[in-house]
């Protein structure tokens, strides 16, 4: 009742001002709210009016980082708040084009087996140190060395050797094979820098957040409290903001507050009474309504990399057999599940590659579609032809039966086990039993990533086709940190893989990227399901917020205009 | 109108609870959650004060060993017990730590492996526990790399004034719909009976939920993201609170009932006390008895409690760092907070015998 009273006057406050308003979204911000592909560019608010600074803003994030030592910490989160404490060397704009940020210019070995990076002078730390070529040294080493437990960066460092300090402001980087995918790597905030002063007094401590995390970027890390919040503050003196951002100079707004609210519930309840100005993760169910509110609006990009995908693991029986996978990739019905789960709002994927990310296989797309006739022909072939009492399909007495384990409820996002209940209906109907056992991680973790399970399901976001290395290259075996639960090293697989993070040339990585695409879903290694969607809701007032290629929000540019209340 | 109260300043009477007949002692030695011992050995009415005070001495002290005793006992069983349980879920400690989502390599899992002694044979590392617990090292968090006092300490003043107004508001809440409600007409007790039992049935999750709709979304009085002030402590201890004061009004109402049926509380009528003044006097000093008996089980309320509280309104304190620990199989951490609620349970326990005697002087002794 008092909701509808609520807006009623604010529709009639708003007037005239309202209409204005619609109009300026409609031609600032076309495909920002209105479900499109790649929106990274979309700014909220209008160009027209002029940036003010100051003011202070919350965010609530439906995490909380476990760690927010961004070269330990292997969360989106932690990247995403950690942002806008640390810069980059370079920076990589939504088209995949990098520009210079703390390095100035960088050159290339024809080899790939070294970078060399000329550094931007002038640049401070929080703390007043000078950032150098010493620091960036400080900075690999610490992320590189196994004492640091890094459970990301290291990764993303690749076959990493040392640093080499040229002169003050040039910095050799060096890898002991060719490695492509180092600028992309170099570009993310998980290869930030923290002051060499901090990391020398705290270096065991970075993890626990606060003003330890001393960096170079447009804000501050002045506070945490466990389980409530995280405070930055502007940083007055930046001055090295990269040609990414939409302005030069220190950030606007003086306070930027991340507060976490797990509850999807709560974060909507706070947007829409305007306790918060934005907030992550609106459930699809709830998109509407927050679309609903005139002075709420939505900002919505797919996550690149790796799709919500579902793996089928080739190294045991019944889904060594071809036959069998691709009965279960054309019997399940992902288009029609998909839409009803996700009330439109996630697009369902056809691809393991994200059509946001670089060398995505568009010709994949309508390629395998729903088919269950087909799926049954399939299984008659493979064998499975007999009966049993239940309906479920025999061979030589036995039931087929595929394992596909559920992760325990705190790592369900996306209501994923409700779309696995619909995936396990549709292959009931071809004669499939799908058991979906639930067990603490350590059991999960055993089962699927040990190679016992039949099925794995996971998404992995990154801005970089080199995540099909993760996925489908034959040493990254799960069992020693990779990715690859289709336990099959297929030769073709892993020199495509291993030629594409071996090159720049783009030709030859859209070439090589796009025959994995196409290769992996012909042998029916993986059936790819929706492309996931970082969909922020956000008050009117809230000025300039941009997503960057990984859809995480940029800080940077924000700032405050009128309110519309 | 009611008769004045003046008669009960008559000095002379003796007092209702001296004239009680014994029928509710028994509640004393059947408590839960409290050593019976302590409770057993309590009604000591018949004895004079004739006897020497060094009797009485070495009993206290040998009642305070008793009880140090049985803290410490509780103390280990529930650190064992604690340690046991983790031992029981299966997995690799290494692969929990790290969560589904990781790339880190076998070395750095080798590394994590030897450093916090996960391939040390079990028994060597529940010595090793242990033995680190008695000389009041409870280790450091695997996962924030920060001592487990520290961050315990960190977390436990927001979750103790969390509890503290919780169990304020719970006692007022059941004080006001006990005293109104005990033995009156039958309509006004099944009214109140009735929101006790929706109370103490709702789910605290979805309670939460339902008072920051009304309260914060729609009605905007008591924020959940602003400053953590007393205002943002409204909503989640009166969430806590609830359910607790269905339970204490209703076990607050029979005590009453029971005690206003006994003839001391007629013979105070007789004399002229208002009905007001005997409940609130002399009714509700019987029935507090069996409320101090609830204590343990409010403990366990309010702990359990906070954990979904300070989840759903996004508060920090114990409650979120548990279930963060539980959840990333973080054990120096989880093992410090079953010590700490193990030790409070000990302090309450025994802050609650104590208070018997100061209720119910027949339970004093000497």
């Amino acid at each position: 009742m008092h909701v509808f009273t609520i807006f009623g006057l604010s529709r009639i406050k708003l007037g005239a001002v309202a209409g204005a308003m619609l109009l300026l979204a409609a031609c600032g911000s076309p495909a920002t709210s209105s479900g499109g592909t790649s929106d990274k560019s979309g700014v909220t608010g209008s160009a027209s009016e002029a940036p003010v600074k100051g003011g202070s803003l919350t965010f609530a994030a439906d995490t909380e980082p476990v760690s927010f030592d961004i070269h330990v910490s292997s969360q989106d989160i932690t990247g995403a708040i950690l942002r806008n404490v640390f810069d980059s060397l370079i920076a990589e704009d939504a088209s995949g084009t990098f520009h210079p940020w703390l390095a100035e210019s960088w050159e290339v070995a024809p080899d790939l087996k070294s970078y060399t990076f000329r550094l931007r002078r002038g640049v401070t730390f929080h703390d007043g140190t000078p950032f150098d070529a010493e620091a960036v040294k400080v900075n690999f080493d610490r992320i590189a060395d196994p004492a640091t437990k890094s459970q990301l960066a290291s990764n993303l460092l690749g076959p990493y050797t040392g640093t080499t300090v040229v002169d003050p402001h040039t910095v050799k980087v060096e890898f002991s094979a060719p490695f492509a995918p180092f600028l992309q790597a170099a570009s993310t905030a998980y290869l930030g820098f923290y002051s060499p002063k901090t990391i020398a007094a705290n270096a065991a401590t970075l993890g626990s957040g606060g003003p330890v995390g001393v960096g170079t970027g447009p804000f501050v890390f002045t506070a945490y409290t466990k389980g409530q919040e995280a405070v930055l503050t502007r940083n007055d003196a930046y001055a090295w903001a990269p040609k990414t951002g939409g302005h030069t100079g220190p950030a606007y707004l003086d306070k930027l507050t991340v507060r976490f609210l797990p509850e999807a519930s709560v974060r909507v309840g706070s947007l829409n009474s305007r306790q918060i100005d934005v907030a992550a993760a609106i459930p699809p169910a709830n998109a509407k309504t927050v679309e609903a509110n005139t002075n709420l609006s939505l900002l919505k990009t797919d996550y690149p990399g790796g799709n919500y995908s579902i793996y089928l693991n080739t190294s045991k029986p019944p889904l060594n057999d071809e036959k069998v996978r691709k009965a279960l990739q054309r019997g399940i019905d992902i288009d029609t599940n998909v839409k009803a789960l996700y009330f439109g709002q996630f697009k369902r994927a056809w691809s393991p590659l994200a059509p946001t990310t670089p060398g995505y296989n568009a010709a994949l797309e309508n390629s395998w579609p729903y088919d269950p006739v087909l799926a049954g022909k399939l299984l008659d072939e493979a064998g499975w032809t007999g009966r049993d009492a239940d309906g479920y399909r025999t061979k030589d007495g036995k039931r087929l039966i595929i394992d596909w384990p559920l992760l325990p409820a705190q790592y369900v996002r996306d209501q994923r086990d409700i779309l696995g209940q619909a995936f396990q209906a549709d292959l009931k109907k071809i004669g499939v039993e799908v058991l979906r056992p639930q067990a603490d991680i350590g059991t999960y973790l055993e089962r699927v990533y040990g190679g016992k399970a039949d099925l794995a399901d996971y998404s992995w976001s990154r801005f970089e086709p080199d995540v099909l290395w993760l996925l489908f290259n034959g040493a990254s075996k799960p069992q020693k940190g990779g990715q690859n639960a289709t336990f099959l090293n297929d030769p073709d697989l892993t020199a495509w893989t291993d030629q594409g993070r071996a090159t720049l040339d783009e030709t030859v990585r859209k070439d090589v990227y796009g025959k994995t695409q196409q290769r992996a879903v012909d042998l029916a290694l993986v059936i790819p399901v929706y492309t996931q969607s970082q969909v922020l809701g956000l008050g009117k007032q809230v000025r300039g917020l941009t997503l960057d290629a990984n859809a995480w929000p940029l800080f940077y540019d924000v700032w405050l205009g009128k309110t519309a209340q | 109108m009611k008769t004045p109260a003046k008669a009960v300043t008559g000095k002379a009477v003796p007092t209702p609870a001296e004239v009680a007949p014994s029928e509710t002692s028994a509640a004393g030695a059947t408590l839960p959650g409290t050593t019976p011992a302590e409770a057993v050995i309590a009604p000591g009415k018949g004895e004079k004060a004739g006897k020497a005070s060094k009797g009485r001495r070495s009993r206290a002290v040998r009642a305070f060993a008793r009880r140090l005793a049985a803290g410490i006992a509780v103390l280990y069983g529930a650190a064992t017990l604690a340690f046991i349980a983790l031992q029981l879920i299966p997995g690799d400690p290494v692969a929990t730590l790290l969560g589904p989502a990781t790339t880190a390599s076998e070395e750095v899992r080798e590394r994590i492996r030897a450093e916090f002694g996960f391939d040390r044979p079990v028994l060597l590392q529940y010595v090793g526990y242990l033995g680190r617990v008695v000389t009041g090292d409870l280790g450091s968090s695997y996962q924030l790399q920060r001592p487990v006092w520290q961050l315990i300490g960190d977390q436990l003043g927001a979750t103790v004034q969390l509890a503290v107004a919780a169990t304020v508001l719970a006692v007022l809440i059941a004080l006001v719909s006990a005293v109104t409600t005990a033995g009156r007409r039958r309509g006004v007790r099944a009214v109140a009976t009735a929101w006790e039992l929706v109370a103490v049935s709702l789910p605290s999750y979805w309670l939460g939920i339902l008072l920051l709709t009304a309260f914060s979304f729609q009605l905007q009085i008591f924020p959940v993201v602003g400053a953590q002030d007393l205002a943002a402590l409204v909503l989640p201890a009166l969430t806590l609170a609830l359910p607790i004061a269905g339970v204490l009004a209703q076990v607050l109402r029979e005590g009453l009932e029971a005690a206003l049926a006994q003839p001391f509380a007629i013979t105070a009528r007789a004399r002229g006390l208002s009905q007001t003044a005997v409940r609130l006097r002399h009714a509700l000093r019987h029935a507090a008895v069996q409320l101090a008996t609830l204590t343990g089980w409010l403990v366990g309320t309010l702990l359990g409690g906070a954990v979904l509280v300070e989840t759903v309104f996004g508060r920090s304190g114990i409650g979120a760092l548990t279930l963060q620990a539980v959840g990333n199989k973080d054990m120096p951490v989880v093992m410090g907070v079953v010590l700490l609620s193990a030790f409070v349970f000990v302090l309450i326990s025994t802050a609650v015998d104590l208070l018997y005697a100061v209720i119910d002087p027949r339970l004093r002794a000497g």
